[in-house]
């Protein structure tokens, strides 16, 4: 008996061992799994759940019987993160689709290639603008458009419609909507708990100031702009009047006014824990279409509407965002990454990426030809792109932009925190950090 | 630490450089080896996935990070860069709030705890199990759980239980004045099951014999707690006071997951501004000097720790 558990023992001890050996192997080789050497296989990345990434399968299974070329596909979720990893290997990924406003982030750091838009076949069929947001400092273009999407407003159209107040199309329809869904029990349940809009405004990441975005561009407020003086550098301008009279218009209506109009929990939460819409706590939700395939199921699809967001004192610009395929730099296979891009950019392609049961991985198609609303066959989707070609503006993607959206971040979290803070001196303030990250970049003439 | 890792003391340890035979010489080489040779797996895994990162950390504190054009030199650049930036200031500052205000609430919760359920019947031994709970579940669980808990509107947990005698609703997370302290309430739970088994087990070695003749002295419960319970248990409370400190210096997933450092930077802490920095600003330097900075602060506070423990027992 004794000896049976001893050998046990043992047994257990050598097992233990050999799977620390082999683990520790494992890991060695790590950074040359992906048939990097094959010249018929491209690496591709994307920064996806395996929803999504369920779509992209699909997808590059048609290039693959399409063209011969094998994808070796991996969709990470902590993107940047192992793209650093691989980087500081100096063995890129052959193909990353990822933000397009990272471009200027990768560029910085030497991780992509050039591209010629012309040698792009169907190139013609991506519009000017749309190819411009791709382009660095230096005025190469370093990524190939894939996907776009502007935010747009959710609301719920049943609470809408009991408290008796139409869609809304001004600042001030919105703030008005936002107090009924906050007072007049929308929901119908007698107790007051419900809010007016949900907002990701914690400073985690840089959230409030992809919220805000919108309400700065529709504001006619920026926070940095090419240097009018200088060509090639950028200038602060987060002090401007416009920044101003918008940051005190949503500090005191939305967060420093009546009660209710946001989530209470607000400041401090992220688009992952802002679900009150979802909840059925909320009433509006100015986020991106990504959401609709979530808010189809709860609060379901006959319960909420989709509109252009509320237009404020300069026009109803929103942020607009997307995804760009990027070719990692100095990894020998450009015939067969051109033959990919050219692929995901043909009509066929995004047709495929936009439909199926996963989430869909194009939001509004960069391919002219295509019409959202058409390809899936709902109406809402021509809302969003109408959004995206009318009138929306991205976050400057030639430069570095992750840090100025952080401090932004940071700035307009505190302002909203603090409801008797000052908001042109912590403007003013956010300015000379944002010259100082400018500086870091040397973008400052 | 470094001494400890090199095998080279090997050879040299206590074999005696006397005339003795050959063969036992051997012998005794074998026997130094053989503890070596056992712990080596260990020592090698420490090194490979712990002293080898650490010291690239520090040697990436030097440099602007670049992994793909190559890191370029800046000698101390990022320490002065992190040590005049006002937010990484703000951060020290409610670190050492939250770490000292956590450390001593949890040992002294941990204590009250091992008072408590100190002993041997069936039902402390439940109860001790049940108490020890939060520190086994993953911290981000915790974080989520308590981020509903304090939900700031009347439907929330605590709200609720508030609002039964009167009292709230109190925005906990969500107001700059209140936000630390909530994060510090649920890092003293978490902490105090830990440090309440340390304080058990030094309070099982306290002499019995004592206890009674202090009951036939017939003190009271506070002078049996300072004269008798609490010299009895210094070497354990040591070790709490060092694993409680370092624990809450490095405190970042409490604070991740329940406020993110905010609202208005007002829970950023020392970990969440290096993780800005690396992961967000894409600034690895800077975000290595700022952890190589608590590193030395951790040694340090360690160092001074042990220095008055030592002190102390030599004195008595």
């Amino acid at each position: 008996m004794a000896q049976r558990q001893r050998r046990g023992r043992r047994t257990a001890a050598t097992l233990a061992a050999t799977a620390l050996v082999f683990s520790a192997a494992a890991c060695g080789s790590g950074s040359d799994t992906a048939d990097s050497g094959d010249p018929n296989t491209l690496e591709v990345w994307t920064r996806s759940n395996p929803d999504a990434a369920a779509t992209y399968e699909r997808v590059f299974a048609a290039f693959t019987k399409k063209t011969g070329i094998k994808v070796d596909f991996q969709p990470i979720v902590n993107f940047d993160q192992q793209l650093q990893s691989r980087a500081s290997i100096k063995d890129l990924p052959d193909v990353m689709i990822n933000d397009s406003g990272s471009l200027g982030s990768y560029q910085r750091q030497g991780l992509l290639k050039p591209i010629d838009p012309d040698a792009i076949a169907g190139h013609e069929q991506i519009d000017g603008e749309t190819w411009g947001t791709a382009r660095g400092l230096d005025g190469r273009t370093y990524g190939i458009p894939y996907s776009r999407q502007a935010m747009t407003l959710m609301v719920r159209k049943d609470w809408r419609e009991r408290v008796g107040l139409p869609q809304p199309r001004t600042w001030q329809d919105l703030l008005t909507l936002a107090k009924a869904f906050a007072t007049r029990d929308p929901d119908g349940n007698g107790k007051n708990d419900t809010y007016g809009m949900v907002v990701p405004g914690s400073a985690q990441n840089g959230y409030a100031a992809w919220w805000a975005a919108t309400f700065l561009w529709q504001g006619g407020a920026s926070l940095v702009e090419p240097d009018p003086d200088n060509a090639g550098k950028y200038r602060a301008v987060a002090d401007s009047e416009a920044a101003v009279r918008t940051v005190s218009w949503l500090k005191d209506n939305l967060f420093c006014g009546a009660k209710n109009l946001v989530q209470p929990s607000a400041l401090t939460s992220t688009t992952g824990n802002a679900t009150n819409f979802q909840d059925g706590t909320a009433g509006m939700y100015l986020t991106g279409p990504y959401n609709i395939a979530t808010f189809d199921a709860t609060p379901g699809k006959d319960k909420y509407e989709v509109v252009q967001a509320p237009a404020g004192p300069d026009g109803a610009t929103a942020l607009a965002e997307g995804e760009n395929i990027y070719f990692g730099a100095k990894t020998g296979k450009a015939e067969q990454e051109k033959a990919l891009a050219e692929f995901l950019i043909t009509p066929g392609a995004q047709q495929l990426a936009m439909t199926g049961e996963n989430q869909p991985v194009v939001r509004i198609p960069v391919n002219t030809t295509l019409d959202a609303a058409k390809v899936r066959d709902d109406g809402r989707w021509a809302t969003v792109q109408k959004a995206y070609r009318d009138a929306s503006k991205q976050f400057p993607a030639a430069l570095d932009f992750a840090p100025i959206r952080q401090d932004t971040a940071d700035s307009l979290n505190a302002v909203f925190t603090y409801c008797g803070s000052d908001v042109r001196a912590g403007l003013q303030e956010l300015n000379e950090t944002l010259t100082g990250d400018l500086k870091d970049q040397d973008l400052i003439s | 630490m470094t001494a400890t890792l090199t095998p080279a003391g090997v050879p040299k340890s206590p074999v005696p450089k006397s005339e003795a035979p050959k063969s036992r010489r051997r012998g005794g080489y074998r026997r130094a080896a053989l503890p070596w040779l056992f712990l080596a797996p260990g020592l090698l895994l420490a090194l490979v996935f712990k002293f080898v990162p650490m010291g690239k950390g520090l040697w990436l504190s030097l440099f602007e990070v670049r992994p793909f054009l190559g890191d370029k030199w800046v000698g101390l650049d990022n320490y002065t860069r992190v040590l005049t930036d006002h937010r990484f200031l703000d951060a020290i500052n409610n670190t050492l709030i939250l770490g000292i205000g956590q450390a001593a609430g949890a040992i002294l919760v941990g204590f009250v705890l091992a008072l408590l359920l100190e002993g041997q019947t069936r039902s402390l031994k439940f109860l001790r199990t049940a108490v020890f709970l939060p520190v086994v579940t993953a911290t981000a669980v915790v974080g989520e759980m308590w981020r509903l808990l304090y939900y700031p509107t009347s439907d929330g947990f605590l709200n609720s239980v508030l609002g039964v005698v009167g009292l709230g609703p109190v925005p906990f997370l969500d107001n700059p004045d209140t936000a630390l302290w909530s994060v510090m309430a649920m890092g003293v739970w978490i902490g105090a099951p830990y440090n309440m088994v340390i304080i058990l087990a030094g309070l099982a070695g306290v002499d019995r014999t004592l206890y009674e003749a202090a009951a036939m002295d017939g003190v009271s419960l506070w002078q049996r707690l300072r004269h008798v319970t609490l010299p009895a248990i210094r070497p354990a409370l040591a070790i709490v006071v060092t694993l409680a400190v370092i624990r809450s210096l490095r405190v970042f997933t409490e604070v991740y997951v329940l406020t993110g450092g905010g609202p208005a930077g007002s829970t950023e802490v020392w970990m969440t501004r290096a993780y800005t920095l690396g992961f967000t600003r894409n600034d690895i330097g800077g975000a290595s000097a700022a952890s190589a900075l608590l590193l030395a602060v951790t040694l340090l506070l360690t160092v001074t720790v042990y220095r008055l423990r030592t002190r102390g027992e030599a004195r008595r």
